[in-house]
């Protein structure tokens, strides 16, 4: 295997990433207004699901057409020996793809990387707390789940001695209900995943919305004092906050202020059950996907063959 | 630091004397000559030695904390916070609570 060979392996594979990724995201950018008025008619864990799955859509389709299909009808039909030149177009769309690759490489990386350091930094004590496993740390107020394969609870003393017994124990099962969903690892892989078009990142604030709702829900269980001591908790929390000092640059206040009284009044207007999972959608996503790809790859030659005209 | 908010001004010998392990005086040297050139600490000469002092207040220091830790969640951390960690409008919190108090008198009331 030729140097020369291997570059064109290398170019094709990143000028079709960013052909694909860019093809998909822009039609999901398209559905995208649909799907999240879709999602608020659905029970926020289903909600969730929708988006992440949109939002994750593209890069992993891209992913799985360059490793499943464009390289493999490469290695089998390119020759080791060829004159051909890649064109300007295909050059261009191979940087473009290096670069959102490496970049969103790099955003991963990057998010792994300060979320140990976080976790270093955070300098706590274990303890049990509501038959929870926990870590007090004496800085900020409030409580999280930091850390992806074995996610850590944090809370901090302030919230340890602000929270009422009810509070605490429900704040900490809506922790727990992150846990579960692994919801720190679908943030790494958003990371992962290029946010090309505007309406991308748009899909995964709503994610977010959903999944800390789809938590209240599990939190609560659809028991109206369990909601009305959450709900509490949010408020307790969002007291003890505001005597901190705030970076300048953060989220709008507006907005937060709007999510929270949102997932309040919601908490206290109708406590809901969080309903057992349903996956039709992903399945007939992940089915069409095999079938469209597997499709392709029996046909390995009508690959190499859209690909040459892609290099050329 | 702990030492240093307890006792106030020291100068190297007596950080290292007060350290719960027996630590060697070079590192504790070293340990605060860091901590003076992150700038958490003043320093002064005195005779031939330096003298260490704090140049934040414990609640300071915890409130700087929790300003990285904000500013922290701010970028992209992989961690899923109860409540984003932003300033709330105090009216907003006021009437959440009546809200609250309410839907809880309501739930008492159901069960009598």
């Amino acid at each position: 295997m030729t140097p020369s060979y291997l570059s064109r392996l290398l170019l094709l594979s990143s000028a079709s990433f960013f052909v694909v990724l860019m093809f998909f995201a822009a039609l999901v950018a398209l559905i995208a207004p649909a799907a999240i008025r879709r999602a608020s008619t659905l029970r926020p864990r289903r909600a969730a699901r929708l988006l992440l799955s949109l939002r994750l859509l593209p890069a992993a389709l891209a992913a799985t057409v360059v490793t499943a299909l464009c390289v493999p009808s490469y290695l089998r039909f390119e020759p080791l020996m060829t004159n051909e030149q890649a064109g300007l177009v295909s050059l261009t769309a191979a940087i473009l793809g290096a670069a959102i690759l490496g970049l969103a490489i790099y955003r991963g990386c990057s998010a792994l990387l300060r979320s140990a350091l976080y976790l270093r930094r955070s300098d706590g004590r274990e303890s049990r707390v509501e038959g929870e496993t926990v870590w007090i740390v004496p800085q900020g107020a409030g409580l999280a789940l930091a850390g992806i394969w074995r996610p850590r609870l944090l809370i901090s003393e302030g919230a340890l001695a602000g929270l009422s017994s009810d509070q605490l124990a429900v704040a900490l099962r809506h922790e727990h209900s992150h846990r579960v969903s692994r919801d720190n690892l679908k943030r790494l892989l958003i990371r992962l995943a290029p946010a090309v078009f505007p309406r991308l990142r748009t899909l995964e604030q709503e994610w977010v919305k959903h999944a800390e709702w789809a938590a209240d829900d599990r939190a609560t269980e659809g028991d109206g004092e369990r909601s009305a001591a959450l709900a509490a908790a949010l408020v307790r929390v969002a007291r003890l906050q505001s005597g901190m000092a705030m970076p300048e640059l953060m989220t709008s206040l507006v907005a937060a202020d709007e999510d929270l009284a949102q997932r309040v009044d919601r908490l206290l207007d109708a406590p809901t059950v969080a309903e057992t999972p349903n996956r039709r959608f992903e399945t007939i996503a992940f089915a069409s996907a095999v079938l469209l790809i597997g499709g392709l790859a029996l046909n390995l030659r009508l690959v190499h063959v859209l690909l040459e005209n892609l290099l050329d | 630091m702990e030492i240093l908010w307890s006792r106030g001004e020291s100068n190297v010998r007596d950080v290292a004397e007060r350290v719960d392990r027996p630590l060697a005086y070079t590192t504790v040297m070293t340990t605060l000559d860091r901590l003076f050139k992150k700038g958490l600490l003043d320093r002064r000469k005195a005779e031939r030695a330096f003298i260490y002092a704090p140049r934040l207040s414990r609640q300071d220091w915890e409130r700087q904390c929790a300003g990285e830790l904000v500013a922290g969640l701010s970028g992209e951390l992989l961690i899923s916070c109860f409540l984003d960690n932003v300033g709330h409008d105090p009216a907003l919190l006021d009437d959440l609570e009546r809200k609250i108090k309410m839907k809880r008198k309501e739930l008492e009331g159901r069960k009598l």
